[in-house]
């Protein structure tokens, strides 16, 4: 079969097209485009149907596993596929990894080292127990982030732009020093013991209940990331489509509750809007696909998903 | 079949519009007057009651942008906005210190030019349903921006030894919300935000001035 590769522009991409197997997988055709043109790796290739000039509709994209024919319309032996460049890609292990490692190690620069001296302030100074728990307590959590990434989580599309690994290090990286200095700050005020105590308390059971859910979650794909999306059910998936955020959310109100800057609960805005517009969307994409059997919305700040029957 | 609301608006943001333009008209009138009588010391003093007025009046326009009045994104009118109200308020009116410094003159006539072509601009497209020369603004800003630009980053970078000095606008600790606001550093970081803001506005605006250009060609 004949595939004719086009720009979005319409200019041939691959002069005189690409001849494959009649049977040949989309896969196929992508190891064929990279034989052919060296820099444009498998994943960074978006693969897509041509949408006639003027229709808004957004265009199909090709799915890595199906074959040729099946986009092909009736029985013709030729394809016209649009191609567009993602740009450089990395695999969201890695872009996982880096955007964590940054608020593993930079926090504990600013309760060990004298990092305060640089702002004009004297050596330090009583360390309270609080800033130690808050240390231990934030390290834990983005050592199990990076734990989940290379053991738990199942990726579905195995690659993200390069340009967000700097995005995403300048968020992490920003407000995970941001926070480390208010909180190790040598004039820091500690909260109540109480209050300490229920903050913390709260947010490692938010953090177990934020790791069963992405065992929940890892269990709805097989270990090479198909499996598609589903619905998650059980646990707290049968109140909120996206418990993994909700957990997550109420675990670093848990860390604020206990440790209260201003830092640390502008922090928490910002993650939480950013999670709900997740959260929206997936949802959307859920009850697109499956209809309405999606779980009942709870309280609204459960949220997460606003459900309905 | 225009309805009453359409006049309405068109109303309004004509006699807004016209309104800010005789503002801006006054700041550059009286900025050349003091600077040819006095001296570039003066100027500010000459502008200032014009020059507060007419920029603040310019935080209607995001509400404008915010209701659906004006077409204008409200992402790309906060930012101009803000520097605008920084620059006013945040350091000539809080840093009496730095009204005298020269480049307080050619940040007024930059602002007041830029800002004169726009109003007459919009007073006219909204009061008249046209508008003249639409190139000449767009080639205007080539000058104007770099002009403004640079008289606002050299402000701001000239008051911070008053800013620092006089611990303005800072909250320190320790508090209960163990929560801290330096001046100085956010003076700082607004300079940093200059470096890739500039040229990404600079760009932007290249970007419009082509395409007016090229859309007037085809007319």
């Amino acid at each position: 079969m004949k595939v004719t590769l086009v720009s979005r522009s319409g200019r041939e991409f691959i002069k005189g097209g690409l001849e494959l197997n009649d049977s040949a997988t989309v896969a196929d055709l992508q190891e064929a485009i990279h034989k052919r043109t060296k820099k444009f790796y498998p994943s960074r290739q978006r693969l897509t149907l041509p949408v006639p000039s003027g229709s808004r509709e957004r265009p199909v994209i090709l799915n890595y596993k199906k074959s040729l024919k099946d986009y092909c319309d009736g029985n013709e032996n030729t394809l016209t596929i649009v191609f567009k460049d993602l740009g450089p890609q990395v695999s969201y292990r890695t872009l996982f990894f880096f955007e964590y490692l940054g608020p593993l190690i930079l926090y504990p620069v600013f309760y060990y080292f004298p990092v305060y001296k640089y702002f004009g302030y004297e050596e330090k100074r009583v360390i309270h127990p609080v800033q130690t728990y808050a240390l231990y307590y934030w390290c834990f959590h983005y050592f199990k982030r990076i734990m989940e990434t290379f053991f738990i989580h199942r990726f579905s599309h195995a690659t993200s732009p390069l340009s967000n690994v700097f995005r995403n290090c300048a968020y992490y990286w920003t407000f995970g020093s941001y926070i480390a200095y208010y909180v190790n700050h040598p004039l820091y005020t500690p909260v109540s013991d109480l209050q300490m105590k229920i903050g913390f308390g709260f947010g490692i059971v938010c953090q177990l209940a934020n790791f069963y859910c992405h065992i929940i979650l890892k269990n709805l794909r097989s270990p090479d990331g198909s499996g598609g999306y589903q619905i998650p059910r059980g646990f707290l998936f049968n109140i909120v489509t996206c418990a993994n955020y909700t957990t997550e959310i109420y675990q670093w109100l848990g860390f604020n509750i206990a440790t209260q800057t201003v830092a640390g609960y502008v922090f928490l805005v910002v993650a939480t809007s950013i999670m709900t517009n997740w959260a929206l969307a997936k949802h959307r994409r859920l009850k697109k696909m499956e209809g309405r059997s999606t779980p009942e919305d709870g309280l609204f700040f459960l949220h997460s998903c606003r459900t309905d029957r | 079949m225009a309805s009453a609301l359409t006049v309405l608006r068109r109303l309004y943001l004509s006699i807004y519009n016209w309104l800010v333009f005789i503002g801006w008209f006054q700041v550059l009138f009286l900025a050349l007057k003091a600077l040819k009588e006095s001296g570039h010391e003066h100027v500010y003093n000459a502008v200032e009651k014009p020059l507060l007025l007419a920029q603040s009046a310019a935080v209607m326009e995001i509400l404008h942008g915010l209701i659906g009045l004006v077409r204008s994104p409200v992402s790309s009118t906060l930012p101009q906005i803000g520097s605008r109200l920084y620059l006013t308020w945040g350091i000539l009116w809080s840093f009496p210190e730095i009204r005298t410094h020269i480049l307080v003159t050619s940040l007024v006539i930059s602002w007041a030019i830029t800002e004169i072509i726009r109003y007459s601009f919009f007073g006219m497209k909204e009061a008249f349903g046209f508008a003249p020369s639409w190139h000449l603004w767009l080639s205007t800003f080539l000058v104007l921006y770099p002009t403004g630009i640079s008289s606002e980053v050299g402000l701001i970078y000239f008051a911070l030894p008053y800013i620092k000095a006089s611990e303005k606008y800072c909250f320190r600790m320790p508090n209960k919300w163990n929560f801290s606001f330096d001046y100085f550093y956010a003076a700082i970081l607004a300079l940093g935000i200059y470096v890739p803001g500039s040229p990404h506005l600079y760009h932007y605006m290249l970007g419009q001035r082509k395409r007016a250009l090229s859309k007037s060609k085809k007319e």
